[in-house]
Parts: C-alpha cells; sequence; structure tokens
C-alpha cells in the first residue's frame, strides 16, 4: 500500500504559506530598518537645524562670547512632543556659555569641525540623538572654534518609525492575504483538469483503451499522454496476446486433429505392418506437438519477459558456451561434429538471460533439427560496438526467399509440416529486436548456412 | 484673615535647604476625617488661590492631611532640583506659576509621568510629556481704575496704550505700571511672551519707559495701587488676581487686549521623587478634573480653558475661539525662554529701554 501523500492542495497552499510568511518577515524588517531611517533623516534635519540656528545666535560683545538661545530653534524641536532636549553651547577654550555642562558632543575624531555631525549617544542614562556644529570666531578678543550641541531623546522618531512599520506591516499582510486567497482560488483552478481527467477514466468501459480525448492545460498533457501511451501499450499487448491465443490455438487444433486421425487408424487397422506405421506416426506427431507447446510456452515467456523483466549485465560468450552445451542433446548423430569458438575474454551486453539462451537455443534446435548433417558449429564475434552469435551448419539451409517468412510467427510452410520452423526464429527475432539487435541469415558458404543474432556490446568495457 | 489652621515659619525645620530655600511658610491642613495619609505639596502659588482647591480636595478625600509648603519661584525651581539629583522625596506634588520652571525640571528627568482620563481632558497647549500639566487658565489683562481714566481713554490693543502714553504723556507720567520681569518668574515669562508676539512690544516698552511707567514685582502691590489710584493704568496684569479684587469692590475693570491675550496656565508636577506619588496624581487629576476645574473657575482664577471671561471683563466672549489667544505653550520651547545667558540679555535689553529711558527724563 502506498504511503498517504498530502494532497497536492495542502502541499502548494502549505509551501505558499511559508513562502509569503518568511515574504511578510522579511519585508517588515526592511520596513522596520528603512523607517528607522527616514524616521531618524527627518528628525536629524530638525535637530542639525536647530543646532545651526543657535550656532548662528552666537555674537561676540564686549569682547566677550555670549549666545541668545533662539526660542524658534526649541519650538522646532518641540514638534517631536514629547522629547526631552539638551544643550550646550561652549566657547573657543571649552568654556561654557549655556546648557548642560555635563553634555559630551564632541565630533567624531576626524569630522571637519565646520560640518555638522549627527550622532547617537546616551545622556544622564537615556539614549538621545547628538546634533553637533562648531562655528569659527575670529574676533580679536574671540578666536577659535564656538561648538554648539543639542541633543534630544528618540520618542518621536521611535514612534514614527513605529507608525510606519505599523502601517507597512498592515499593507503586507493585506497583500499576503489577498495573495493567500488568490492561491487557494489558482490551485483549486488548476486542479480541476485532474479531477476532469479522474471523471473520464472513472466513467470509461472497461474494454475502452482507446485514447483519453481531453482538453488539458499544457502542464498536465503530458499526464494525459503517458496515461494514453500506457493505454497504447495494454492495447498492444492485449492484441498481441489475443493474436498470440488465437495462433496458437489454431497451431495445437491441426497437429491433434491429424494425432486424432493417426490414433484412429491406429485403433482400427488390424494390419501389423500398417498398426506400427500408424504408430510411429503417431510418435512423430506427439513430438511435433510437444515441441509446439514448448516452443509456445517459450515465446510467451519471452514476450512476457521482454516486456517486464530488467536487464542485467551478462557474458554473452559464457551464455552461448552454456546454451550450445544444453541444447545439444545425448542422443545426438556421433557422425555431426559440434563445435564452439569465441573469445577468451568476457563480452558483455545488456539483456534478459532467459530470453537470449532461449534465442539462441531454437536457433540451434533448427540447425540440429532441419540443417546439420554433419556439422554444427556456435561462433561468437564482435565488432566495434556489437556481439554476434553465429550457428551454422552444413545442411541445406533456408533459401533467401523464405527468410522474411521463417521469422514470422507460424509462419506457414507450405511444405506441410516437412520443414516447419514453428516459432524459433520467430522467438529468436523477437528476442534479438527486444535487445537493439537483430536476426540474420548468410547464404551457405564453406563454413555452411548461418544464422546471426547479434546484440549491442557493453561498451565501456576494457577488452 | 486667611483661614488657615496651623502656619508656621518653616525654614528652621530644614536647615539643609534654609540656605537656598527662604521665606518658606508651611501650612497645615487636617485631615477632615481619621488621618492616613499626608499629601505634601510644594508650591510657589498663593496660597489664597489654592486653599478652596485644597479643602475641596480633602472633601473627596477625607482621610488625606496636606501639607502645604510655599516658596518663591526661584527658590521652589532650586530646592526640586537639588531634591531630585540627590534622589530625595520633596513633595508628592509640585505646583508653580513659573512653568518653565517645571518644563525644565521634567526635561532634566525629575517629572513622573502619569496618564488619566482627567490628564487627557487638559489641552495639548497646557500638558508637556504627561508630565508637567498646566491647571489654570490666566490672561494677561489691562487693569485701569475707572475713577480716574475716562471712557475715551481706555485702551483695549496694545497699540492704544502705546498711543495713550505718547499723546497724554502729561496725565500718564508715572502712573503705569506693570510687571518687573527681573524681579518675577511670572513677569518675565508674560513680558518675553509678548516681546515675541508683535512689533508694537518695542513701542510700547519705549513709550513705558518715557512716560516713566512704574514696575512691580506683583501683581498684587500693582493692584493695590491701582486700586488707591496712585496708577491708572496697569499693564500685563494676571487676570485671575484683577477680577478677585473687582469681585472685592476695587474700582478697577478689566480689558482683555484685543489684539492678542497672552495666556499663562500655573503648572503642576508629580516630581520622580514623590514619597506618594499616588496622592500627588491624585492632587494633579483633582486639579484637572471638571469638580477642580469649577472650583478653581468659582473660586480662585475665574477663568476656564475653554476661555469664558466673567461678565465684567471688556473683552471678546471666549479667548480661546476670537482668535487672539496666545498660551504660554508648555513645552521645550520654555528651556530657552529659561536659559540663564538668554535671560540675563533679554532683561538688559529690557532694563535699558524701561529704566535707562526713564532715568534720561
Amino acid at each position: 500500500m502506498p504511503r498517504h501523500e498530502p494532497s497536492l492542495f495542502a502541499r502548494l497552499a502549505g509551501t505558499i504559506t511559508l513562502v509569503l510568511a518568511v515574504g511578510a518577515m522579511g519585508l517588515t524588517t526592511a520596513a522596520w530598518y528603512y523607517a528607522r531611517a527616514a524616521a531618524d533623516e527627518a528628525y536629524d534635519r530638525l535637530l542639525v537645524g536647530a543646532a545651526l540656528q543657535i550656532a548662528e545666535a552666537l555674537t561676540v560683545q564686549d569682547g566677550a562670547l555670549t549666545v541668545e538661545l533662539p526660542i524658534s530653534a526649541f519650538e522646532m524641536l518641540a514638534l517631536s512632543e514629547r522629547d526631552r532636549i539638551f544643550y550646550k553651547v561652549t566657547g573657543p577654550r571649552g568654556d561654557l556659555l549655556a546648557g548642560y555642562p555635563d553634555l559630551d558632543g564632541r565630533p567624531p575624531a576626524g569630522a571637519q569641525a565646520s560640518r555638522p555631525t549627527v550622532s547617537d549617544g546616551r545622556f544622564r542614562g537615556v539614549p538621545v540623538r547628538l546634533a553637533s556644529v562648531g562655528r569659527v570666531f575670529a574676533d580679536p578678543a574671540v578666536q577659535g572654534w564656538a561648538r554648539v550641541v543639542v541633543a534630544q531623546t528618540a520618542e518621536a522618531r521611535w514612534s514614527l518609525a513605529r507608525d510606519l512599520t505599523l502601517n507597512a506591516t498592515v499593507l503586507v499582510l493585506a497583500m499576503s492575504a489577498l495573495a493567500l486567497g488568490g492561491v487557494v482560488f489558482a490551485v483549486r483552478h488548476a486542479l480541476r483538469p485532474l479531477a476532469r481527467i479522474e471523471t473520464a477514466l472513472t466513467a470509461r468501459d472497461p474494454q475502452d483503451l482507446t485514447p483519453l480525448s481531453l482538453d488539458t492545460p499544457r502542464e498536465i498533457r503530458a499526464l494525459v499522454a503517458a496515461i494514453n501511451h500506457f493505454m497504447e501499450r495494454l492495447k498492444g499487448r492485449m492484441t498481441l496476446m489475443q493474436r498470440f491465443i488465437a495462433d496458437a490455438a489454431h497451431q495445437l487444433r491441426t497437429p491433434l486433429a491429424a494425432l486424432s486421425a493417426q490414433v484412429d487408424l491406429l485403433a482400427h487397422d488390424t494390419d501389423l505392418a500398417q498398426r506400427r506405421h500408424h504408430l510411429e506416426r503417431v510418435q512423430e506427431r506427439t513430438g511435433q506437438l510437444g515441441r509446439l507447446a514448448n516452443q509456445l510456452l517459450s515465446h510467451a515467456m519471452v514476450i512476457h519477459r521482454t516486456e517486464a523483466v530488467p536487464f542485467e549485465r551478462l557474458d554473452i560468450v559464457a551464455l552461448a558456451r552454456r546454451t550450445l552445451r544444453d541444447a545439444v542433446p545425448v542422443s545426438i548423430s556421433p557422425d555431426i561434429v559440434v563445435s564452439f569458438e569465441g573469445p577468451d575474454h568476457p563480452v558483455h551486453v545488456n539483456g534478459d538471460q532467459v530470453s537470449i539462451r532461449e534465442a539462441i537455443a531454437n536457433v540451434i534446435d533448427n540447425a540440429l533439427r532441419h540443417g546439420a548433417a554433419a556439422r554444427l558449429g556456435v561462433c561468437v564475434r564482435t565488432d566495434a560496438c556489437s556481439a554476434f552469435v553465429d550457428v551454422f551448419d552444413d545442411g541445406p539451409g533456408i533459401p533467401p526467399g523464405d527468410w522474411q517468412r521463417v521469422t514470422q510467427r507460424f509462419g506457414s510452410d507450405p511444405s506441410g509440416g516437412g520443414r516447419s520452423t514453428g516459432l524459433g526464429f520467430a522467438i529468436a527475432r523477437e528476442v534479438a529486436t527486444a535487445h537493439g539487435g537483430a536476426l540474420s541469415f548468410r547464404e551457405p558458404d564453406e563454413s555452411g548456412f548461418t544464422v546471426t543474432l547479434s546484440f549491442p556490446r557493453i561498451l565501456d568495457e576494457r577488452s | 484673615m486667611r483661614g488657615i489652621v496651623g502656619r508656621f515659619v518653616a525654614a528652621l525645620a530644614v536647615p539643609v535647604l534654609a540656605a537656598v530655600a527662604q521665606a518658606r511658610e508651611t501650612t497645615q491642613f487636617p485631615a477632615v476625617a481619621a488621618q492616613d495619609a499626608v499629601l505634601t505639596i510644594h508650591a510657589a502659588a498663593d496660597l489664597t488661590a489654592m486653599e478652596p482647591l485644597i479643602r475641596d480636595f480633602q472633601a473627596q478625600h477625607p482621610r488625606v492631611a496636606v501639607t502645604y509648603v510655599e516658596y518663591v519661584t526661584n527658590d521652589l525651581k532650586l530646592a526640586a532640583s537639588i531634591a531630585c539629583e540627590a534622589g530625595r522625596p520633596l513633595a508628592d506634588v509640585i505646583l508653580s506659576s513659573a512653568v518653565d520652571h517645571l518644563v525644565r525640571l521634567a526635561n532634566d528627568g525629575c517629572a513622573l509621568e502619569h496618564r488619566s482620563q482627567d490628564t487627557a481632558r487638559t489641552p495639548s497647549w497646557a500638558k508637556w510629556r504627561d508630565e508637567v500639566f498646566g491647571f489654570t487658565f490666566e490672561p494677561a489683562v489691562i487693569v485701569y481704575n475707572y475713577d480716574a481714566v475716562p471712557a475715551e481713554d481706555v485702551p483695549r490693543t496694545r497699540v492704544e496704550l502705546a498711543e495713550l502714553l505718547r499723546t497724554k504723556e502729561d496725565s500718564y507720567r508715572g502712573r503705569v505700571g506693570t510687571y518687573d520681569p527681573r524681579r518675577s518668574g511670572i513677569g518675565y515669562l508674560l513680558t518675553i511672551t509678548d516681546a515675541r508676539q508683535t512689533s508694537a512690544y518695542g513701542r510700547l516698552i519705549e513709550s513705558f519707559g518715557r512716560a516713566r511707567a512704574v514696575v512691580h514685582c506683583c501683581t498684587s502691590d500693582l493692584l493695590d495701587d491701582l486700586a488707591s489710584g496712585r496708577l491708572l493704568i496697569g499693564y500685563n496684569l494676571l487676570g485671575s488676581y484683577a477680577y478677585a479684587r473687582v469681585r472685592a469692590g476695587a474700582h478697577l475693570r478689566i480689558v482683555l487686549p484685543r489684539d492678542y491675550t497672552v495666556v499663562l496656565s500655573r503648572g503642576a508636577m508629580v516630581p520622580s521623587t514623590a514619597g506618594r506619588p499616588d496622592l500627588g496624581a491624585a492632587f494633579v487629576d483633582y486639579l484637572l478634573s471638571p469638580r477642580g476645574q469649577r472650583t478653581g473657575r468659582e473660586r480662585a482664577f475665574f477663568f476656564g480653558f475653554d476661555g469664558g471671561a466673567p461678565p465684567e471683563v471688556d473683552g471678546p466672549l471666549s479667548v480661546v475661539d476670537s482668535g487672539l489667544f496666545r498660551p504660554i505653550t508648555i513645552g521645550p520651547a520654555l528651556l530657552a525662554v529659561q536659559d540663564e545667558a538668554r535671560r540675563a540679555r533679554f532683561l538688559a535689553d529690557w532694563s535699558r529701554s524701561m529704566i535707562d529711558l526713564s532715568g534720561e527724563q
């Protein structure tokens, strides 16, 4: 039983919710930083403005530097309603002119004295923002830099940053909610064709293996194509099986009828010599029938295996040698010379051992049965990309005109049983084809009539 | 005279502060019922004005006794700063007519934040950081003695006043009075606010100088002179004091200036070192509550935050709605007003205009 998988909808919705949540958090954080920066910028201007205004109010009177604190500067700072204000005005010698003596607002080292600087700091235990402005005096009595430091607590900044962030967060959340709603709707909508396919498949007659003809979005056209391809294969398979069963039935019916007739004759004939003759015929027919049944089963098996069994790496040389040994019966005529020839090293192909053995065995069997008079040989050879298994004999061979026919299943034998190849070559051809190879014939030459099975080699072989 | 139960000079009771805080007077208001708490009020405000409020507060809180310590504004500020820096409790609530002092104290972190329904009702110009609260509405007014000033002379704007002093210099020389900002915190606040409002101020000060205007430290001295007829016109007096005299039968009339009216609000604050901040906050709440406001308006200050003036006052029906309203906003701008260097400069300028000019003549 397959594990219970969460639904596509739940998966999509979950993933997108996660993405949206992470996005919302990221955006909120970004909004916070941005809001802080914006608030700082806005209030820094006021702070620096106030400091500049105070610096502007510095005057030299009667040889002494004095400052008349401009109320407007403080009113400007008072725009941030809740913030406390600290200030210090010092003369060139560090003498306090006004404000809080303990306010430390030295500009950072290296800063230009004339440039206003803004920095964060603490004053009397509270965090403050400090602006520092210098003003140079070149009066005979007063020479050097006077300095104005204005500090303000950060309540208004924080409150502005908080408001900005809050507004942004509300927007982000609203957008996320909207996106999530849209996603839920879109996912439901997008998954609807799947439901249509499901309905179409369930509603089908079990016999109906025609392709699905549904209008589907591009993304699941592949799925429909796969289903259709699968049905195509299923249909082909079923057709094959049906034809095979029909063929097999037909093939079995003829020898069975003949056998039945022979047995009838045997039963009614009283002549001993005739009876012997009939008995021999019965024996012959039974042998044929057995072979036919074997071939049918073997064929069915081969068909099944080509569809169902994964290929493995195997040594074709060893396989051919073993097959030859098994296929040559002990009762073979001692006149026949059986030979095997092949490379010393293994030659690897990808394939199903059982099927290939069956193919080779069938070709050998055919040679023994119909060809070999004095010689039967199996030779494994290779070229750059294929492995060949030659089976040759010194028999008459098959005329080229019949080559096509004998490789077809139950290719009807016009001679009516004299040299019926049955399923042997058909099986061999099907196996070779299933492995990406081929079955071929060569007209008789000095080594005789040759049937060759070829298979693609595994090329990464070191040999 | 004042219905005071126990009153004594307390300078000797706390010798540490004696050096810096003189002329302190302590008044005890025993609890109405069995006493279980004491509220300490340190104030730079007239006890006469505050007493009805304190008694009404005690009617609400019968088990609370009140200790009322009276200072002049500068001494109160000094005592509060010292107590704040030392972390020593001084009072549960501080009242001062010099709100700039309270703002400075709050800016220095010497105040406790307090929020309530009552503080929320206070207009925003009359509070800062929920720490300093203005609880009175006191317009600066022109007061004249109607026995001595003919109706056609009554000035209703600053320009009219300056013009009057110029055209009838002989009648009014030495008979116009105003606050001495050098000697009074309120006077300084009112004068500097005045100075920032209009260009007419310079001209007015100049005409004061030419007319040898009399300066007094306090509203009550000015009112005494006005009531006795030694002065004819007083400028920049606190409306509440003036109206109290009118009610008492003095031959005085009050004019709310029609060009603009400066409005001051006395401040209340709970110090950060308060021993009973809850009682301090309760008193602040009482002052700002409708009941406290009503009591104050009926018995002590006569003007309310809605800007309504008593019927005898010559002026617009409501100062707030008339567009002539210039409140002294309780906020950090008062820090600049309060700055010592700035104060010295301003007062020097003022003296040059007023005294030198009058001295020349």
